[in-house]
């Protein structure tokens, strides 16, 4: 099953749900919204990070 | 050489703006076919100063711009592209999931208190010959769509299932326009004979009972409230070139569904009228597994069912009431087709 990352609408903590209608539309209605996984931006931290370090 | 209508091109922004004011890029535009000749003409709404004093006269000595409409309507027969982004750019809040060639857009209302009034806002682009010495060419910058209403009916045509847009600009125009729009998508067309649907419990088309069906969405933006204390010019900085509005909020949404069907002994409509009986109402549209549509009224009862007549038969003329379910809302929709990048 296909998941997304959401976000509530108080800032708080991400979570993966599935993609189904079932599961986002309560989440929707509530005010969450979706958002790019964040291991992306985990990742891309790493990589300044070890930039940082070489140069 | 005179143009013919049927040269007219437009395109407009599948992925939203990223304000009112900054158009899209021409990456996140696509090309589509209508089927309605009129054009989102902008109007320059001007003011004179015929009833000042101090002129000695009653007539007119100036003619102040004072501010810029734009709005429009997109015909079209239904495909799941533009459904997706009807449902998207039209209910305002969207989730992304899938991937090539099956792209699926969850979509909701926005939920005021915590997505703000603002629905996504998209550039929209008339072009008849463009190029050196175009007919026209013209880009509406920072346009939110007003309502969306689709028809379904009964015959073997594409006009059985037909979805009409309408939208409002910030009154913005870029011309020309910069633009070179890309091929025209190939859309994948949901045809009323892949109609499911179920109201209030009742597979009306199980029972091979449905005739039609109309179900829509209207945002009711609130035209004037765009034009705040510094919401801008045509110009900017300009202030002889006319006011633009600088945001375009929902007013009092409304969503609505009606339908008629054949009505025989056994049929339900009355009682449920009579009972207020809720339900869901699900209408599927279907091209493929990749292209479909599925829109859900999470709690409908009847406000009203007419016993007449159509073609002879006898049916049942009937308009829903949508509610606000606490749990799912009034409507979402589940558009899946093989475009990506709508609205996002």
């Amino acid at each position: 099953m296909e998941k997304v990352w959401m976000t509530p609408p108080d800032d708080g903590e991400p979570q993966e749900v599935e993609a189904t209608p079932d599961v986002l539309v309560p989440l929707l209605v509530q005010g969450w919204r979706q958002i790019e996984p964040p291991e992306e931006e985990e990742e891309q931290e790493e990589v300044d990070d070890d930039a940082r370090e070489h140069s | 050489m005179p143009a013919n209508i049927r040269e007219l091109l437009i395109g407009f922004g599948k992925g939203k703006q990223t304000d009112i004011a900054t158009a899209n890029l021409v990456a996140a535009i696509w090309q589509l076919k209508k089927l309605n000749a009129a054009l989102a003409n902008p109007k320059l709404n001007t003011e004179n100063d015929a009833e000042e004093l101090g002129k000695g006269h009653e007539f007119a000595t100036e003619v102040i711009k004072t501010s810029w409409d734009v709005n429009g309507t997109i015909e079209k027969y239904l495909s799941s592209d533009i459904a997706a982004w009807a449902m998207a750019f039209g209910l305002g809040k969207v989730v992304k999931s899938g991937t090539s060639p099956n792209f699926t857009y969850t979509c909701t209302p926005l939920n005021p208190t915590s997505d703000g009034i603002e629905l996504p806002y998209f550039s929209f682009i008339e072009q008849i010959r463009p190029g050196g010495a175009p007919v026209l060419d013209r880009m509406a910058v920072g346009c939110a769509v007003e309502s969306w209403m689709i028809s379904v009916g009964s015959g073997p045509g594409r006009a059985n299932s037909k979805i009409n847009i309408e939208f409002v600009g910030s009154g913005k125009l870029t011309e020309p326009s910069g633009i070179t729009l890309p091929a025209a998508t190939v859309e994948k067309l949901l045809l009323s004979a892949s109609l499911s649907l179920t109201i209030n419990g009742v597979d009306y088309v199980t029972s091979k009972n449905i005739v039609s069906l109309e179900f829509g969405w209207k945002n009711n933006l609130r035209l004037d409230a765009g034009f705040f204390p510094g919401s801008g010019f045509q110009s900017a900085g300009d202030a002889t070139s006319g006011a633009i509005r600088g945001r375009l909020e929902c007013g009092n949404r409304q969503a609505s569904l009606k339908f008629t069907a054949r009505f025989s002994s056994g049929s339900t409509e009355l009682a449920s009228l009579k009972n207020q009986t809720t339900g869901t109402a699900v209408i599927t549209l279907q091209y493929d597994t990749n292209n479909k549509l599925t829109v859900t009224f999470q709690k409908v009862s009847f406000s009203a069912a007419e016993v007449g007549e159509t073609d002879g038969l006898v049916t049942v003329a009937v308009e829903c009431q949508p509610q606000y379910d606490n749990t799912n809302g009034v409507i979402s929709a589940v558009a899946q087709c093989n475009t990506d990048g709508i609205a996002q």
